[in-house]
């Protein structure tokens, strides 16, 4: 089938996307020259920096949370691909300052080994950059081998703890610890029912039968772990969580954060139902749902699907997800 | 020599974005074309007749690809290999081994990939094997590279029978049994590339 896509010339697709969200956001965020996504207003000096990097065709992720409380740039990439090391380089000297940059890695192949290559050159030039690489999808790994799981939708949670905590002033240690401490207690479970396009090539990137789900699927197309009949918004959920609740070891009374993240065309109404069943659920094994949401935040084009996310929260996460931000595509 | 690669790999990135398409998410033919426009445009514009800042400047290039792991990977071949270069304005088949080895060795620092984990490896390393290998027999440029590319292209097609171990498409480790891994057959494009353009220009 053809692609139904409103595009242009495919080989500037980034360029003419990133212009149209800066132009979309124009109070929050500009773009410089060579395609960095920057705050409008740029945070104090003496204020940790966070730098993030990730390929395009995920929008709003992740150049929509540049602004206050939350990044201070973004390294975009090609149609699915990470941004090669010359272009992060440039991105950590930009933002190096005496308090420090802490740099977001989402565990994909690509995003890693360019952080790997930046933050060696980052070194020899004395740049006082700190990494954390996000990995918590519990399809494609244990626990214990953190290098297996891909870094999916939390990186979002990470960005908003850390981000508020540099926003309050809290140094370059503070927030490491801070955003390790996310990181350690969040745990992401995606599920696909339709596959997404490559506005590039116009081909699927993963094949789905009609009647069917896929769970685990990745944000790239990836096959996932297990395919089933197609169930209800409440079977789904309870599959979905009771495996993130596993591997997170949530016990009775303890406080969880829950983020419903569509990935492209699963409806927004669809969200809901399966937040409120999620809740139902929660509250029948005595979990306290503390926080929730639901939307699009990291998306894959038109796949179907969603992504759920929970995380362990204490006092400290929860005032740091509350706390005020402004960026393009997030408001608590 | 570097323009015969660009050659190989524009009259081939629908394949390769095919091949990918079994376990990634059939780009990588894109990915490589734009790598070797950046290539292209950057001997254009390299003002140096020196091999080694020629190949850094193209390392540069290939590296701000925006690909995932292939601009950093194959940055990093062009950049050992502009480290292991000598500061002359030609080669001798010595110096070509020795190149081609610390392009290698810069990859192997990128990667924990060996050959039958299905990466570019599998025909990376019997590659670089075979020119060190033509090289201390004593053959001509033009031959050591065509040894090389035969063995690049032996490396891309055993990949066929193999299962991924390592990188985006370990996810989909079955879906790619029974075609060729696309990084390993860019290798075996640009081996070729390098061949023809030896061939056409000798240098």
């Amino acid at each position: 089938m053809t692609m139904k896509k409103f595009l242009n010339d495919p080989s500037d697709l980034v360029g003419e996307l990133l212009s149209g969200f800066a132009l979309a956001h124009a109070d929050k965020v500009k773009l410089t020259e060579n395609n960095l996504v920057v705050r409008a207003r740029p945070k104090h000096e003496d204020k940790v920096a966070l730098v993030t990097l990730g390929g395009s065709g995920h929008e709003p992720a992740l150049s929509g949370y540049v602004g206050e409380g939350m990044l201070d740039i973004s390294v975009p990439g090609e149609i699915f691909a990470a941004p090669g090391p010359p272009k992060l380089v440039e991105a950590l000297r930009m933002a190096n300052r005496p308090a420090g940059v802490l740099l977001i890695v989402l565990n994909h192949d690509g995003d890693v080994m360019s952080a790997k290559m930046a933050m060696e050159m980052a070194e020899q030039e004395g740049l006082n950059v700190r990494q954390i690489l996000t990995h918590e999808d519990i399809s494609t790994g244990p626990r214990d081998k953190p290098q297996e799981r891909r870094g999916l939708v939390g990186c979002l949670a990470v960005i908003k703890a850390a981000g508020a905590a540099a926003e309050q002033g809290a140094s370059l240690d503070e927030c490491c610890r801070i955003a390790n401490r996310m990181e350690r207690n969040m745990a992401t479970l995606a599920v696909a029912v339709t596959s997404a396009t490559h506005p590039c090539t116009g081909d699927a990137i993963s094949e789905i039968p009609q009647a069917d789900m896929v769970i685990g699927m990745g944000q790239h197309g990836e096959r996932g772990s297990a395919q089933t009949e197609l169930k209800t918004a409440h079977e789904t959920a309870e599959i979905m969580l009771d495996m993130l609740i596993d591997d997170l070891s949530v016990k009775k009374g303890e406080d969880v954060l829950l983020m419903i993240n569509g990935v492209g065309s699963t409806t927004l109404m669809e969200q809901y139902v399966v937040l409120n069943s999620c809740k139902k659920i929660l509250d029948s094994k005595k979990i306290n749902m503390v926080r929730c949401t639901a939307g699009e935040f990291l998306t894959v084009q038109e796949m179907g699907g969603f992504q759920m996310f929970m995380a362990r929260m204490d006092s400290e996460l929860v005032k740091l997800w509350d706390a005020p931000c402004k960026c393009p595509c997030m408001a608590t | 020599m570097l323009l015969g690669a660009v050659e190989q790999i524009r009259e081939n990135h629908a394949r390769l974005s095919e091949l990918d398409s079994f376990g990634g998410d059939g780009d990588h033919g894109t990915t490589m074309l734009r790598a070797m426009e950046n290539l292209k445009n950057s001997v254009a514009s390299s003002e140096s007749g020196q091999v080694k800042k020629l190949l850094g400047e193209v390392a540069w290039a290939v590296m701000g690809t925006d690909g995932g792991a292939t601009g950093p990977l194959f940055g990093s071949f062009f950049m050992g290999m502009s480290n292991g270069a000598g500061r002359g304005e030609t080669l001798d088949c010595a110096a070509l081994a020795s190149m081609f080895e610390a392009g290698l060795e810069c990859v192997c620092k990128r990667t924990k990939a060996q050959v039958g984990d299905k990466t570019i490896m599998d025909a990376m390393i019997p590659a670089v094997k075979e020119v060190r290998l033509a090289a201390d027999e004593g053959l001509g440029i033009a031959a050591i590279l065509e040894k090389a590319a035969e063995a690049a292209r032996k490396g891309a097609d055993s990949t066929k029978d193999l299962q991924p171990r390592l990188g985006r498409a370990k996810n989909a480790a079955e879906q790619s049994l029974g075609h060729e891994d696309p990084g390993a057959v860019s290798v075996s494009l640009i081996f070729k590339g390098f061949m023809k353009g030896a061939l056409n220009d000798g240098g």
